[in-house]
């Protein structure tokens, strides 16, 4: 029996070798590491390839696995990545709230990076809180409408221009839906998807929240009055599937999901979104694009959503980690954003380039002017410090979902939502003697 | 005496790295999480740290989510009698001697160690609503006996294939938003398509295993003995079979109300994302999204308690019920 543990730790002592010897190789020799958690994709890698090349003492990897829980965790359990994504202002709420965003405000002022002035205004509210920044914007996003001109063409529709109005829209879009004898869709005139709400309620001047965000006003008659346009176009006016149309797309021949698949295969003559699609639709072959502005309701206004970085505070290389924001704010990060099409760059400058209107390897793409111009007009979507953005989701979605499947009026749902949401709040405030106390000093009440 | 001491000594070193593992990564986690339940950490440093007694637990019982949740749950393991009958008709087709049977026993197993999501992604496409197997078929049975057009002869308002996972109908007709159900709500939705999918895979899984593992030793005797005196093949089931199975049995009921109330996450995050509205959110998934999406640690914990709780205690009636009819 003796023998046959001995042999056993030998065996197991042989293996540990193995594995050592075949362990990943390290980075480069003398090169500090960072981790960066973001999105696998080629234009990522490249991004990381760029400032390993322009910065050889740095050894940048990327950690597609986290999601924004996963890198709270990580990094409160001082196993964090070096930076990481940011996507929109609540989460960089949470990435504060739980202590893990370093505070950069001093650190980027010191070399001379004045995130406020650089920046297009519109993505801010990733990096920023309360005036103090927390990263570095990398890349916008502001939808527009992308046109298939072939779908035009075939039904002798003249371009759209914009700026242009909702109501003006209507009409187009149902010429350029198209249905077979039975009545089943053969072409929508229209693709959206269907968490691009918050643009139509922006855009029907209503609020999902009161300015200050002590109460969720997702039930006035504006947003109500988004809501239901968004559900007319697709149950009343038919231009826009449904979510069986969407499923039923998803498996006729050779298609993928979402909508960029399905406008990159014909099926919609318009859609709504932002530059980054080129990343998926420069794959297909015969395509003739266009963009155009995305209509407009009472207010020409349109959503801006995009990432920024942001340092882990816990990270014991925070400091080497702030050359990846001066690398983000830098020309060359920018110039490659713009040539990849990964959104828009997020400084001004760089969008104001003979190269980011005119891309010499893609001169089919005409209409970036387009892009620089709706920025103009962004704004983020509204958020409440005295809510967890998850659980307003959640709350919010969960009506939606009823509206979107046709089960519920809109109205209702609206009504749901906003009480659901204000009750969460409330709880919010029990729980958080600091917000408490803030809510109080701009309510003179403890709860909504 | 020494060599009992010694023997004692070698026992514990050799338990000894199983045991720390045990104590650090099991007992530790699991009595840290009940001192948690009573506590309302939450991962915000704007949130002090407080002890706050059963406060998580009352807060629970009167948060809405949590019961809509828990009938998700409970609904979701409808299937498992059917499943359990399933396991045991394959086992017993699977125990004939065949030519082949052992590739039979091999195809029916094999969902059991194909990718989870993979088979997912697979019953997605056939819940489509109208190209997907599920739908053609029953389209094609509605079409050839014209029930629609019955069905508005009789003044209904027409028939048509459900939406499976777009839909938030289900059999009971449970409502979306309140405990309760309404006849708006009767019908085949996603969380009948999970039970549909969830009895497929368990059929043939382990179940079926324990089942086959189960029959071989019945002995020979006891069937020939029935067969003699005449007993036909109901009969040497009902007689014979079935309660030399009931161990078995037990052992199977326990294990799939344990695994039903605990599961339902993976595929609520493949499939439907706890949707449409929270249709297929299962508690589980809840604990989930309360720790690590919404942060709200002791509350989570505390949710992990009532289902352990929940769980301990329908095994201990399994026992109490079921355990007195296992003489075997």
């Amino acid at each position: 029996m003796r023998a046959f543990f001995a042999a056993t730790f030998c065996a197991l002592a042989a293996l540990s070798g193995i594995a050592w010897l075949i362990r990943p190789a390290p980075g480069r020799e003398g090169a500090t590491p960072l981790v960066w958690v973001s999105d696998d994709n080629p234009a990522r890698r490249e991004q990381i390839a760029l400032f390993n090349e322009l910065h050889p003492q740095y050894d940048m990897r990327l950690d597609p696995t986290a999601g924004m829980e996963k890198v709270i965790l990580q990094c409160l359990a001082g196993v964090g990545p070096d930076v990481f994504d940011c996507f929109n202002p609540w989460q960089l709420d949470a990435f504060v709230r739980s202590g893990v965003a370093w505070d950069v405000t001093e650190e980027l002022a010191k070399r001379g990076v004045n995130v406020e002035e650089e920046v297009w205004p519109a993505i801010l509210p990733t990096a920023m809180r309360e005036g103090r920044v927390y990263g570095f914007p990398a890349n916008v996003a502001v939808d527009a409408l992308w046109i298939n001109k072939d779908l035009f063409d075939a039904a002798g529709e003249p371009y759209p221009e914009g700026p242009w109005t909702w109501e003006e829209f209507l009409p187009v879009a149902k010429r350029l839906t198209l249905r077979d004898e039975r009545g089943r869709p053969k072409q929508f005139g229209f693709l959206c998807d269907w968490w691009q709400w918050p643009q139509f309620i922006m855009q029907w001047g209503g609020n999902v929240y009161t300015p200050d965000g002590t109460r969720c006003i997702i039930d006035g008659p504006e947003a109500i009055g988004a809501i239901q346009f968004l559900h007319d176009l697709m149950y009343k006016h038919r231009v826009m599937p449904t979510p069986v149309d969407e499923a039923v797309m998803a498996t006729q021949g050779g298609w993928g999901s979402g909508t960029i698949t399905h406008f990159g295969a014909g099926r919609g003559a318009m859609a709504l979104g932002g530059r980054w699609w080129l990343c998926t639709l420069r794959d297909y072959e015969g395509l003739n694009l266009g963009v155009v502005e995305c209509p407009h309701a009472k207010r020409r206004v349109f959503r801006a959503y995009g990432r920024a970085t942001i340092v882990n505070a816990h990270s014991p290389r925070r400091e080497q980690a702030l050359d990846f924001l001066l690398y983000q704010a830098g020309k060359e990060y920018n110039d490659l954003i713009n040539r990849q099409a990964d959104a828009v760059s997020a400084v001004i400058r760089y969008t104001y380039t003979p190269e980011f209107l005119h891309n010499p390897d893609h001169p089919e793409e005409d209409y970036n002017e387009v892009w620089r111009e709706v920025i103009k007009y962004a704004q983020t979507d509204d958020t409440s410090p005295f809510i967890n953005g998850q659980t307003a989701s959640r709350i919010i979605e969960r009506q939606l979902d009823l509206v979107k499947n046709d089960q519920k009026p809109v109205a209702q749902a609206m009504r749901d939502a906003a009480r659901e949401v204000n009750e969460a709040i409330a709880k919010t405030l029990e729980m958080d003697p600091e917000l408490r106390a803030r809510y109080r000093e701009l309510t003179g009440r403890d709860r909504p | 005496m020494k060599a009992r001491r010694h023997e004692l000594r070698a026992a514990v070193g050799f338990l000894l790295p199983n045991l720390l593992g045990f104590l650090v990564f099991t007992a530790g986690p699991v009595l840290f999480s009940l001192a948690l339940s009573f506590s309302n950490w939450h991962l915000h440093r704007t949130i002090p740290f407080h002890w706050i007694r059963f406060g998580n637990f009352v807060e629970l019982a009167r948060d809405r989510e949590f019961w809509l949740y828990s009938i998700n749950t409970v609904y979701l393991m409808l299937g498992m009698p059917v499943a359990i009958a399933g396991s045991l008709l394959l086992a017993i087709l699977l125990s004939q001697r065949l030519r082949g049977i052992v590739v039979y026993r091999t195809l029916f197993y094999l969902p059991t160690f194909t990718s989870g999501v993979a088979l997912m992604l697979l019953w997605k496409a056939l819940y489509n609503p109208e190209f997907g197997a599920f739908n053609v078929v029953i389209n094609w049975v509605l079409d050839a006996l014209r029930v629609e057009a019955v069905v508005r002869a009789l003044g209904g308002a027409g028939v048509s294939a459900p939406a499976w996972l777009l839909s938030t109908k289900n059999l009971l007709g449970l409502e979306v938003e309140r405990v309760g159900t309404a006849a708006g709500q009767w019908g085949l939705g996603a969380r009948d398509a999970l039970i549909i999918m969830g009895v497929w895979i368990a059929i043939g899984g382990n179940n079926m295993l324990l089942y086959l593992a189960g029959i071989s030793n019945i002995p020979t005797e006891l069937v020939e003995a029935a067969q003699l005196d005449g007993a036909g093949r109901w009969a040497v089931f009902r007689n014979v079979t079935w309660p030399q199975l009931a161990p078995t049995t037990f052992f199977i009921v326990v294990m799939s109300f344990i695994g039903g109330l605990q599961g339902g996450f993976e595929q609520a995050r493949v499939m439907t994302q706890g949707g449409p509205a929270g249709t297929t959110t299962t508690l589980a998934y809840y604990i989930y999204t309360k720790a690590f999406e919404e942060f709200q640690i002791g509350y989570a914990a505390a949710l992990s308690w009532v289902l352990f709780t929940g769980i301990f205690i329908i095994t201990m009636l399994n026992w109490k019920l079921g355990g007195k009819e296992l003489s075997y």
